[in-house]
Protein backbone atom coordinates (compact mmCIF):
# COMPACT_ATOMS: atom_id res chain seq x y z
CA UNK A 1 0.00 0.00 0.00
CA UNK A 2 2.64 2.62 0.72
CA UNK A 3 4.37 2.12 -2.49
CA UNK A 4 0.98 2.82 -3.90
CA UNK A 5 0.80 5.63 -2.65
CA UNK A 6 4.33 6.72 -3.04
CA UNK A 7 3.65 5.73 -6.81
CA UNK A 8 0.48 8.31 -6.75
CA UNK A 9 1.71 11.14 -5.30
CA UNK A 10 5.08 11.42 -7.44
CA UNK A 11 3.31 10.83 -10.42
CA UNK A 12 1.15 13.89 -8.82
CA UNK A 13 3.84 15.66 -7.72
CA UNK A 14 6.09 15.67 -10.87
CA UNK A 15 3.18 18.16 -12.67
CA UNK A 16 2.56 21.41 -11.57
CA UNK A 17 -0.33 21.59 -13.45
CA UNK A 18 -2.48 19.01 -11.44
CA UNK A 19 -2.05 21.42 -8.17
CA UNK A 20 -3.83 24.19 -10.00
CA UNK A 21 -6.54 21.87 -11.53
CA UNK A 22 -7.26 20.26 -7.81
CA UNK A 23 -7.47 23.70 -6.65
CA UNK A 24 -10.21 24.22 -8.63
CA UNK A 25 -11.74 21.09 -7.92
CA UNK A 26 -11.70 22.69 -4.45
CA UNK A 27 -13.73 25.60 -5.17
CA UNK A 28 -15.86 24.32 -7.55
CA UNK A 29 -19.05 23.36 -5.44
CA UNK A 30 -20.75 20.53 -7.80
CA UNK A 31 -17.84 19.03 -8.47
CA UNK A 32 -16.93 18.94 -4.76
CA UNK A 33 -20.35 17.11 -4.18
CA UNK A 34 -20.01 14.80 -6.79
CA UNK A 35 -16.20 13.86 -6.50
CA UNK A 36 -16.32 14.58 -2.81
CA UNK A 37 -15.00 11.18 -2.46
CA UNK A 38 -12.24 11.28 -4.63
CA UNK A 39 -10.31 13.94 -2.33
CA UNK A 40 -7.12 13.50 -1.88
CA UNK A 41 -8.14 13.46 2.00
CA UNK A 42 -10.57 10.58 1.34
CA UNK A 43 -8.05 9.09 -0.53
CA UNK A 44 -5.00 8.62 2.03
CA UNK A 45 -8.13 7.83 4.74
CA UNK A 46 -9.02 4.90 2.65
CA UNK A 47 -5.85 3.36 2.21
CA UNK A 48 -5.33 3.29 5.63
CA UNK A 49 -8.18 1.23 6.30
CA UNK A 50 -9.11 -1.52 4.04
CA UNK A 51 -10.46 0.13 0.99
CA UNK A 52 -13.80 -0.23 0.40
CA UNK A 53 -15.02 1.44 2.90
CA UNK A 54 -17.93 3.90 1.91
CA UNK A 55 -16.86 7.41 3.38
CA UNK A 56 -19.43 9.59 1.48
CA UNK A 57 -21.99 9.06 3.38
CA UNK A 58 -20.46 9.80 6.66
CA UNK A 59 -19.45 12.93 4.06
CA UNK A 60 -22.77 13.57 3.28
CA UNK A 61 -24.16 13.30 7.04
CA UNK A 62 -21.27 15.71 8.02
CA UNK A 63 -22.09 18.07 5.04
CA UNK A 64 -26.28 18.02 6.12
CA UNK A 65 -25.65 18.52 9.57
CA UNK A 66 -23.65 22.05 8.97
CA UNK A 67 -26.07 24.20 6.55
CA UNK A 68 -25.97 26.79 9.35
CA UNK A 69 -21.61 27.46 8.42
CA UNK A 70 -22.67 27.85 4.97
CA UNK A 71 -21.82 31.17 5.21
CA UNK A 72 -20.24 31.66 1.94
CA UNK A 73 -22.95 30.76 -0.06
CA UNK A 74 -26.91 30.48 0.31
CA UNK A 75 -27.08 28.37 -2.56
CA UNK A 76 -25.17 25.03 -1.14
CA UNK A 77 -27.56 23.96 1.30
CA UNK A 78 -30.90 22.40 -0.77
CA UNK A 79 -28.37 21.27 -3.39
CA UNK A 80 -25.85 18.11 -1.50
CA UNK A 81 -28.48 17.13 0.16
CA UNK A 82 -30.53 16.33 -3.52
CA UNK A 83 -27.66 15.47 -5.56
CA UNK A 84 -27.22 12.99 -1.82
CA UNK A 85 -29.46 9.63 -2.68
CA UNK A 86 -28.26 9.35 -6.40
CA UNK A 87 -24.57 9.86 -5.77
CA UNK A 88 -24.46 7.09 -2.68
CA UNK A 89 -26.06 4.74 -4.34
CA UNK A 90 -23.60 5.25 -7.42
CA UNK A 91 -20.81 5.25 -4.66
CA UNK A 92 -22.10 1.85 -2.59
CA UNK A 93 -22.71 -0.01 -6.12
CA UNK A 94 -19.20 0.49 -7.12
CA UNK A 95 -17.94 0.61 -3.71
CA UNK A 96 -17.79 -3.25 -3.51
CA UNK A 97 -15.22 -4.20 -7.11
CA UNK A 98 -13.76 -0.32 -6.90
CA UNK A 99 -10.60 -2.67 -8.52
CA UNK A 100 -12.03 -3.99 -11.13
CA UNK A 101 -13.94 -1.61 -12.39
CA UNK A 102 -10.84 0.41 -12.39
CA UNK A 103 -9.36 -2.53 -14.28
CA UNK A 104 -11.81 -1.84 -17.09
CA UNK A 105 -11.88 1.83 -16.97
CA UNK A 106 -15.25 2.23 -17.61
CA UNK A 107 -17.57 4.55 -15.56
CA UNK A 108 -21.27 4.31 -17.10
CA UNK A 109 -23.82 6.58 -15.99
CA UNK A 110 -27.61 5.98 -16.26
CA UNK A 111 -30.65 8.06 -15.76
CA UNK A 112 -33.93 6.89 -15.35
CA UNK A 113 -36.01 9.34 -18.02
CA UNK A 114 -39.79 8.28 -17.27
CA UNK A 115 -39.60 6.54 -14.48
CA UNK A 116 -38.21 9.28 -11.83
CA UNK A 117 -39.10 12.46 -11.69
CA UNK A 118 -36.37 14.93 -12.49
CA UNK A 119 -33.95 15.65 -10.53
CA UNK A 120 -32.78 19.03 -11.40
CA UNK A 121 -29.53 18.46 -10.27
CA UNK A 122 -28.82 15.00 -11.30
CA UNK A 123 -27.86 16.04 -14.57
CA UNK A 124 -24.98 17.42 -14.02
CA UNK A 125 -23.13 14.43 -12.64
CA UNK A 126 -24.57 12.30 -15.38
CA UNK A 127 -22.34 14.33 -18.22
CA UNK A 128 -19.51 14.84 -15.41
CA UNK A 129 -18.57 11.09 -15.81
CA UNK A 130 -16.00 9.64 -18.32
CA UNK A 131 -15.00 6.73 -19.32
CA UNK A 132 -11.27 5.62 -18.90
CA UNK A 133 -8.83 3.88 -21.54
CA UNK A 134 -10.74 4.23 -24.29
CA UNK A 135 -13.93 3.11 -22.82
CA UNK A 136 -17.61 3.51 -23.48
CA UNK A 137 -20.43 4.88 -20.99
CA UNK A 138 -23.68 4.22 -22.60
CA UNK A 139 -26.49 6.62 -22.80
CA UNK A 140 -29.62 6.14 -20.78
CA UNK A 141 -32.30 4.22 -21.51
CA UNK A 142 -35.74 4.60 -21.85
CA UNK A 143 -37.93 3.09 -19.47
CA UNK A 144 -41.25 2.05 -20.42
CA UNK A 145 -44.21 1.30 -18.27
CA UNK A 146 -44.37 -1.92 -17.07
CA UNK A 147 -40.86 -2.27 -16.23
CA UNK A 148 -39.98 -1.58 -12.64
CA UNK A 149 -36.83 0.55 -11.45
CA UNK A 150 -35.28 -1.87 -10.32
CA UNK A 151 -35.50 -4.27 -13.40
CA UNK A 152 -34.51 -1.68 -15.17
CA UNK A 153 -31.42 -0.81 -12.69
CA UNK A 154 -30.54 -4.54 -13.23
CA UNK A 155 -30.29 -3.79 -17.26
CA UNK A 156 -28.09 -0.91 -15.88
CA UNK A 157 -25.93 -3.05 -13.87
CA UNK A 158 -25.93 -6.02 -16.89
CA UNK A 159 -24.49 -3.18 -19.44
CA UNK A 160 -22.13 -1.74 -17.21
CA UNK A 161 -20.89 -5.56 -16.24
CA UNK A 162 -20.70 -6.34 -20.30
CA UNK A 163 -18.86 -2.70 -21.27
CA UNK A 164 -16.19 -3.54 -18.68
CA UNK A 165 -15.81 -6.97 -19.32
CA UNK A 166 -15.29 -6.15 -23.24
CA UNK A 167 -12.64 -3.38 -22.04
CA UNK A 168 -10.86 -5.76 -19.58
CA UNK A 169 -10.81 -8.79 -22.21
CA UNK A 170 -9.18 -6.31 -24.86
CA UNK A 171 -6.27 -5.02 -22.49
CA UNK A 172 -5.17 -8.75 -21.60
CA UNK A 173 -6.05 -10.27 -24.55
CA UNK A 174 -3.31 -13.03 -25.46
CA UNK B 1 -1.64 6.55 -74.87
CA UNK B 2 0.74 4.14 -74.70
CA UNK B 3 1.88 4.77 -71.80
CA UNK B 4 -1.63 4.99 -70.13
CA UNK B 5 -1.76 1.17 -71.48
CA UNK B 6 1.16 0.30 -69.48
CA UNK B 7 0.24 2.57 -66.63
CA UNK B 8 -2.67 0.47 -66.10
CA UNK B 9 -0.95 -3.24 -66.41
CA UNK B 10 1.28 -2.03 -64.32
CA UNK B 11 -1.22 -1.39 -61.24
CA UNK B 12 -2.89 -4.57 -62.37
CA UNK B 13 0.05 -6.80 -61.74
CA UNK B 14 0.63 -5.16 -58.54
CA UNK B 15 -3.29 -5.88 -57.65
CA UNK B 16 -2.72 -9.48 -58.32
CA UNK B 17 0.12 -9.46 -56.45
CA UNK B 18 -1.29 -8.12 -53.20
CA UNK B 19 -4.55 -8.95 -53.11
CA UNK B 20 -5.86 -11.71 -52.49
CA UNK B 21 -9.22 -11.50 -53.73
CA UNK B 22 -11.32 -12.16 -56.68
CA UNK B 23 -11.22 -10.24 -60.12
CA UNK B 24 -14.61 -8.23 -58.99
CA UNK B 25 -12.80 -6.37 -56.59
CA UNK B 26 -9.68 -5.55 -58.04
CA UNK B 27 -11.44 -4.16 -61.42
CA UNK B 28 -13.82 -1.95 -58.65
CA UNK B 29 -10.61 -0.42 -56.72
CA UNK B 30 -8.93 0.05 -60.14
CA UNK B 31 -9.28 3.49 -60.31
CA UNK B 32 -8.49 4.45 -57.02
CA UNK B 33 -5.22 3.20 -56.72
CA UNK B 34 -4.73 4.73 -60.49
CA UNK B 35 -5.19 8.34 -59.15
CA UNK B 36 -2.54 7.35 -56.49
CA UNK B 37 -0.03 6.58 -58.63
CA UNK B 38 -0.81 9.70 -61.41
CA UNK B 39 0.43 11.34 -57.71
CA UNK B 40 4.03 10.31 -59.34
CA UNK B 41 6.81 10.67 -56.63
CA UNK B 42 5.21 11.36 -53.82
CA UNK B 43 4.03 8.38 -51.63
CA UNK B 44 0.91 6.72 -51.81
CA UNK B 45 -1.75 6.70 -49.40
CA UNK B 46 -0.68 2.95 -47.78
CA UNK B 47 3.33 4.25 -47.82
CA UNK B 48 2.08 7.36 -45.84
CA UNK B 49 0.40 4.89 -43.23
CA UNK B 50 3.24 2.71 -42.94
CA UNK B 51 5.15 5.48 -42.13
CA UNK B 52 2.76 6.53 -39.63
CA UNK B 53 3.18 2.89 -37.85
CA UNK B 54 6.56 3.26 -37.72
CA UNK B 55 6.72 6.55 -36.47
CA UNK B 56 4.31 6.41 -33.71
CA UNK B 57 5.90 3.44 -32.25
CA UNK B 58 9.24 5.04 -32.72
CA UNK B 59 10.02 8.16 -32.01
CA UNK B 60 9.86 10.49 -28.69
CA UNK B 61 6.78 12.96 -28.77
CA UNK B 62 4.25 14.60 -26.44
CA UNK B 63 0.70 15.21 -27.52
CA UNK B 64 -2.26 16.74 -26.41
CA UNK B 65 -5.50 16.10 -27.61
CA UNK B 66 -9.27 16.14 -27.70
CA UNK B 67 -11.72 13.07 -28.15
CA UNK B 68 -15.21 13.96 -28.84
CA UNK B 69 -18.20 12.02 -29.34
CA UNK B 70 -21.58 12.90 -29.31
CA UNK B 71 -20.96 16.30 -28.19
CA UNK B 72 -18.50 15.84 -25.51
CA UNK B 73 -14.83 16.73 -25.50
CA UNK B 74 -12.26 15.07 -23.33
CA UNK B 75 -9.03 16.21 -23.16
CA UNK B 76 -5.89 14.07 -23.02
CA UNK B 77 -2.76 13.63 -22.71
CA UNK B 78 0.06 11.16 -24.27
CA UNK B 79 3.83 11.20 -23.47
CA UNK B 80 5.67 8.31 -25.72
CA UNK B 81 9.20 7.07 -25.59
CA UNK B 82 11.93 4.28 -26.37
CA UNK B 83 14.06 3.40 -23.48
CA UNK B 84 16.64 0.42 -25.02
CA UNK B 85 14.20 -0.67 -27.81
CA UNK B 86 11.04 -0.85 -25.62
CA UNK B 87 8.22 1.75 -26.00
CA UNK B 88 7.23 3.42 -22.79
CA UNK B 89 3.85 5.17 -22.99
CA UNK B 90 1.92 7.51 -20.16
CA UNK B 91 -1.37 8.57 -20.36
CA UNK B 92 -3.83 10.87 -18.49
CA UNK B 93 -7.05 12.62 -18.12
CA UNK B 94 -6.50 16.24 -18.18
CA UNK B 95 -10.07 17.11 -16.58
CA UNK B 96 -11.99 15.72 -13.85
CA UNK B 97 -10.27 12.86 -11.29
CA UNK B 98 -6.81 11.97 -11.85
CA UNK B 99 -6.73 8.58 -14.16
CA UNK B 100 -3.36 8.09 -15.28
CA UNK B 101 -1.29 5.13 -17.00
CA UNK B 102 1.88 3.52 -17.94
CA UNK B 103 2.28 0.82 -19.98
CA UNK B 104 5.89 -0.29 -20.19
CA UNK B 105 8.13 -3.94 -20.87
CA UNK B 106 5.14 -6.18 -21.30
CA UNK B 107 3.22 -4.49 -17.78
CA UNK B 108 0.34 -1.68 -17.73
CA UNK B 109 -0.35 0.25 -14.55
CA UNK B 110 -3.21 2.23 -13.54
CA UNK B 111 -3.13 4.92 -11.47
CA UNK B 112 -6.59 6.25 -10.30
CA UNK B 113 -7.70 9.23 -7.53
CA UNK B 114 -9.44 7.49 -4.58
CA UNK B 115 -8.42 3.55 -5.69
CA UNK B 116 -5.84 1.61 -5.50
CA UNK B 117 -3.24 1.35 -8.20
CA UNK B 118 -2.38 -1.84 -9.79
CA UNK B 119 -0.78 -3.23 -12.67
CA UNK B 120 -1.92 -5.90 -15.10
CA UNK B 121 0.40 -8.03 -17.61
CA UNK B 122 -0.45 -6.85 -21.05
CA UNK B 123 1.34 -6.78 -24.34
CA UNK B 124 -1.37 -4.50 -26.00
CA UNK B 125 -0.92 -1.23 -27.03
CA UNK B 126 -4.80 0.18 -26.93
CA UNK B 127 -3.40 3.68 -26.32
CA UNK B 128 -5.20 6.90 -28.48
CA UNK B 129 -4.09 5.87 -32.13
CA UNK B 130 -2.95 2.28 -31.50
CA UNK B 131 -5.60 0.39 -33.11
CA UNK B 132 -4.82 2.53 -36.58
CA UNK B 133 -0.83 2.79 -35.97
CA UNK B 134 -1.19 -1.63 -35.61
CA UNK B 135 -2.93 -2.01 -38.32
CA UNK B 136 -1.78 -4.45 -41.19
CA UNK B 137 -2.41 -2.28 -43.64
CA UNK B 138 -1.43 -4.90 -46.83
CA UNK B 139 -3.95 -7.29 -44.93
CA UNK B 140 -6.27 -4.73 -44.79
CA UNK B 141 -6.65 -4.49 -48.27
CA UNK B 142 -8.83 -7.38 -48.65
CA UNK B 143 -11.38 -4.81 -46.50
CA UNK B 144 -10.62 -1.24 -47.21
CA UNK B 145 -9.24 1.14 -50.12
CA UNK B 146 -6.85 4.21 -48.99
CA UNK B 147 -6.81 7.34 -50.94
CA UNK B 148 -5.32 10.38 -50.46
CA UNK B 149 -7.79 12.78 -49.83
CA UNK B 150 -5.60 16.02 -49.36
CA UNK B 151 -3.51 18.63 -47.44
CA UNK B 152 -4.61 20.42 -44.64
CA UNK B 153 -3.04 22.03 -41.23
CA UNK B 154 -3.87 20.11 -37.81
CA UNK B 155 -2.23 21.10 -34.46
CA UNK B 156 0.09 24.16 -36.44
CA UNK B 157 1.45 21.12 -38.55
CA UNK B 158 1.38 20.71 -42.58
CA UNK B 159 -1.25 17.29 -42.39
CA UNK B 160 -2.35 14.93 -44.88
CA UNK B 161 -5.82 13.39 -44.92
CA UNK B 162 -6.00 9.46 -46.14
CA UNK B 163 -9.22 8.07 -46.34
CA UNK B 164 -9.82 4.10 -45.39
CA UNK B 165 -12.83 3.21 -46.95
CA UNK B 166 -14.76 0.10 -46.08
CA UNK B 167 -14.71 -2.17 -49.19
CA UNK B 168 -18.69 -3.44 -47.46
CA UNK B 169 -21.34 -1.94 -44.59
CA UNK B 170 -19.87 -4.53 -42.06
CA UNK B 171 -17.18 -2.18 -41.11
CA UNK B 172 -16.67 1.66 -40.87
CA UNK B 173 -14.68 3.82 -42.74
CA UNK B 174 -11.27 6.17 -41.12
CA UNK B 175 -9.85 9.40 -42.31
CA UNK B 176 -6.56 9.35 -40.92
CA UNK B 177 -4.75 12.72 -40.61
CA UNK B 178 -1.15 12.68 -40.98
CA UNK B 179 1.98 15.29 -39.99
CA UNK B 180 4.18 15.66 -43.20
CA UNK B 181 7.10 16.44 -41.23
CA UNK B 182 6.96 13.48 -38.38
CA UNK B 183 4.09 11.25 -40.18
CA UNK B 184 3.07 10.56 -36.68
CA UNK B 185 -1.09 10.84 -36.68
CA UNK B 186 -2.41 13.89 -35.46
CA UNK B 187 -6.70 13.70 -36.42
CA UNK B 188 -8.90 10.15 -36.16
CA UNK B 189 -12.31 9.98 -37.66
CA UNK B 190 -14.55 7.06 -37.26
CA UNK B 191 -17.14 7.63 -40.21
CA UNK B 192 -20.02 5.64 -40.63
CA UNK B 193 -21.56 4.02 -44.02
CA UNK B 194 -23.72 6.91 -44.47
CA UNK B 195 -20.42 9.50 -43.88
CA UNK B 196 -21.71 11.07 -40.60
CA UNK B 197 -18.77 11.61 -37.84
CA UNK B 198 -19.19 8.77 -35.23
CA UNK B 199 -16.19 9.69 -33.18
CA UNK B 200 -12.91 12.16 -33.59
CA UNK B 201 -9.70 12.12 -32.03
CA UNK B 202 -8.26 15.63 -32.70
CA UNK B 203 -4.27 16.24 -31.58
CA UNK B 204 -4.09 19.81 -30.50
CA UNK B 205 -0.57 20.05 -29.43
CA UNK B 206 2.32 18.06 -30.78
CA UNK B 207 6.27 17.71 -29.32
CA UNK B 208 8.75 15.58 -31.12
CA UNK B 209 12.03 15.25 -29.56
CA UNK B 210 15.10 13.32 -30.58
CA UNK B 211 15.76 12.46 -26.72
CA UNK B 212 13.36 10.93 -24.13
CA UNK B 213 11.71 13.15 -21.96
CA UNK B 214 13.35 12.33 -19.29
CA UNK B 215 10.65 12.47 -16.84
CA UNK B 216 9.00 9.60 -18.37
CA UNK B 217 12.52 7.71 -18.44
CA UNK B 218 12.00 8.29 -14.52
CA UNK B 219 8.84 6.65 -14.27
CA UNK B 220 10.29 3.44 -16.07
CA UNK B 221 12.87 3.19 -13.18
CA UNK B 222 9.97 3.22 -10.49
CA UNK B 223 8.83 0.31 -8.65
CA UNK B 224 5.23 -0.50 -10.17
CA UNK B 225 2.39 -0.88 -8.39
CA UNK B 226 0.81 -4.24 -7.32
CA UNK B 227 0.40 -7.22 -9.99
CA UNK B 228 -3.26 -8.03 -10.66
CA UNK B 229 -3.70 -11.69 -11.89
CA UNK B 230 -6.70 -12.03 -14.28
CA UNK B 231 -7.59 -15.99 -13.92
CA UNK B 232 -6.43 -17.79 -17.31
CA UNK B 233 -9.08 -19.44 -19.59
CA UNK B 234 -8.27 -23.08 -20.72
CA UNK B 235 -8.39 -24.66 -24.05
CA UNK B 236 -10.88 -27.11 -22.25
CA UNK B 237 -13.00 -24.49 -21.39
CA UNK B 238 -13.85 -22.84 -24.30
CA UNK B 239 -17.28 -21.71 -25.24
CA UNK B 240 -20.48 -24.07 -25.74
CA UNK B 241 -21.66 -21.90 -28.90
CA UNK B 242 -19.88 -20.52 -32.07
CA UNK B 243 -20.27 -17.63 -34.72
CA UNK B 244 -21.16 -19.32 -38.50
CA UNK B 245 -20.47 -16.14 -40.04
CA UNK B 246 -17.94 -13.47 -40.09
CA UNK B 247 -16.90 -10.46 -41.49
CA UNK B 248 -14.32 -10.30 -43.98
CA UNK B 249 -11.05 -9.78 -42.08
CA UNK B 250 -12.23 -10.49 -38.61
CA UNK B 251 -10.76 -13.27 -36.71
CA UNK B 252 -11.95 -15.03 -33.62
CA UNK B 253 -9.05 -14.72 -30.75
CA UNK B 254 -10.46 -16.04 -27.85
CA UNK B 255 -13.08 -18.08 -26.92
CA UNK B 256 -14.18 -19.09 -22.98
CA UNK B 257 -16.29 -19.30 -20.67
CA UNK B 258 -16.02 -16.74 -17.63
CA UNK B 259 -17.18 -15.30 -15.04
CA UNK B 260 -18.14 -11.46 -15.61
CA UNK B 261 -15.53 -10.15 -13.20
CA UNK B 262 -17.37 -7.06 -11.88
CA UNK B 263 -21.12 -8.19 -12.14
CA UNK B 264 -22.44 -10.91 -9.41
CA UNK B 265 -20.06 -13.66 -10.91
CA UNK B 266 -22.54 -13.87 -13.82
CA UNK B 267 -21.23 -16.87 -15.92
CA UNK B 268 -21.01 -16.38 -19.48
CA UNK B 269 -20.25 -18.21 -22.94
CA UNK B 270 -17.81 -15.72 -24.38
CA UNK B 271 -16.24 -14.94 -27.75
CA UNK B 272 -13.82 -12.39 -28.75
CA UNK B 273 -13.27 -11.18 -32.49
CA UNK B 274 -10.35 -9.18 -34.00
CA UNK B 275 -10.04 -7.32 -37.73
CA UNK B 276 -6.98 -5.80 -36.10
CA UNK B 277 -8.76 -2.20 -35.85
CA UNK B 278 -11.27 -3.16 -34.07
CA UNK B 279 -12.92 -5.72 -31.36
CA UNK B 280 -16.26 -7.32 -30.78
CA UNK B 281 -17.31 -9.19 -27.69
CA UNK B 282 -20.02 -11.71 -28.11
CA UNK B 283 -21.81 -12.90 -24.70
CA UNK B 284 -23.92 -16.23 -24.59
CA UNK B 285 -26.21 -16.08 -21.02
CA UNK B 286 -29.30 -16.91 -19.76
CA UNK B 287 -32.04 -14.09 -19.82
CA UNK B 288 -32.31 -12.23 -17.01
CA UNK B 289 -34.77 -9.75 -17.74
CA UNK B 290 -37.03 -9.21 -20.84
CA UNK B 291 -36.57 -6.47 -22.77
CA UNK B 292 -38.63 -3.92 -24.74
CA UNK B 293 -37.29 -3.66 -28.27
CA UNK B 294 -36.38 -0.68 -28.24
CA UNK B 295 -34.33 -1.71 -25.53
CA UNK B 296 -32.09 -3.61 -27.50
CA UNK B 297 -29.77 -1.53 -28.65
CA UNK B 298 -27.50 1.18 -27.29
CA UNK B 299 -25.02 3.56 -29.53
CA UNK B 300 -22.33 5.89 -28.07
CA UNK B 301 -19.95 7.00 -30.29
CA UNK B 302 -18.56 4.44 -32.90
CA UNK B 303 -19.66 1.73 -30.12
CA UNK B 304 -22.44 -0.38 -30.04
CA UNK B 305 -24.14 -2.74 -27.47
CA UNK B 306 -26.88 -4.80 -29.00
CA UNK B 307 -28.84 -7.45 -27.20
CA UNK B 308 -30.91 -10.53 -28.51
CA UNK B 309 -33.22 -12.83 -26.72
CA UNK B 310 -34.18 -16.07 -27.85
CA UNK B 311 -35.68 -18.37 -26.16
CA UNK B 312 -34.34 -18.84 -22.53
CA UNK B 313 -30.85 -17.08 -23.55
CA UNK B 314 -29.43 -13.72 -24.50
CA UNK B 315 -27.00 -12.73 -26.66
CA UNK B 316 -24.92 -9.23 -26.59
CA UNK B 317 -22.51 -8.13 -28.64
CA UNK B 318 -20.49 -5.27 -28.11
CA UNK B 319 -17.67 -3.45 -29.86
CA UNK B 320 -17.21 -0.60 -32.68
CA UNK B 321 -19.14 -2.17 -35.62
CA UNK B 322 -22.13 -1.03 -37.46
CA UNK B 323 -25.43 -2.27 -35.82
CA UNK B 324 -25.77 -4.28 -39.01
CA UNK B 325 -22.74 -6.29 -38.38
CA UNK B 326 -24.01 -6.38 -34.86
CA UNK B 327 -27.50 -7.56 -35.74
CA UNK B 328 -25.57 -10.35 -38.35
CA UNK B 329 -23.17 -11.58 -35.56
CA UNK B 330 -26.32 -12.32 -33.11
CA UNK B 331 -28.10 -14.11 -35.90
CA UNK B 332 -25.03 -16.07 -36.64
CA UNK B 333 -24.25 -17.62 -32.88
CA UNK B 334 -25.17 -21.42 -32.76
CA UNK B 335 -24.50 -24.23 -30.41
CA UNK B 336 -21.48 -25.57 -30.84
CA UNK B 337 -22.14 -29.20 -32.22
CA UNK B 338 -20.81 -32.18 -30.37
CA UNK B 339 -19.75 -34.90 -33.17
CA UNK B 340 -15.93 -34.88 -32.43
Amino acid sequence: MKEINEQLSSLIDNENVESSSLDALIHDKEQQSTFSRYHLIGDVMRNEAAMNIDISELVMAEISQQPTVAIVTPITPAQPIKAESNVISFVKRFGQYAIAASVAGVVVMTSFITSQPAVENSGIEVLNTVPFGGGVSPVSLQASKEQTKQALQKRHERLEALLKDHQLQLQVQP
Amino acid sequence: MNRHLLLRLMVATTLLLFSQLGMAIEANSSNKVLLEKKEGSSPSAIEYLKNMQVAYSQKNYEVLYLSSLQQQLEPMQLIHGNVDGQEVSYFRYLNGVIRESLQYAGKISYFEQGKPAYTLQSRHNRSIFANIAQFDYEQGKQSYNYVILGKGRIAGKQAIAIRMISKDEYRYSYVIWCDLDSALPLRLDTLSQSNIVLEQIMVVSLNVSDEINPWLLKLTQNTLPEMVHIPESTTDNSSKWKVTWLPTGFSVVKDDQHKLMMHENTPVSYILLDDGITNVSIYISKKQLFLDEKQKLIRRGATVLYTEQRGEIEINVVGDIPVTTAKRLVESVDLVSDDN
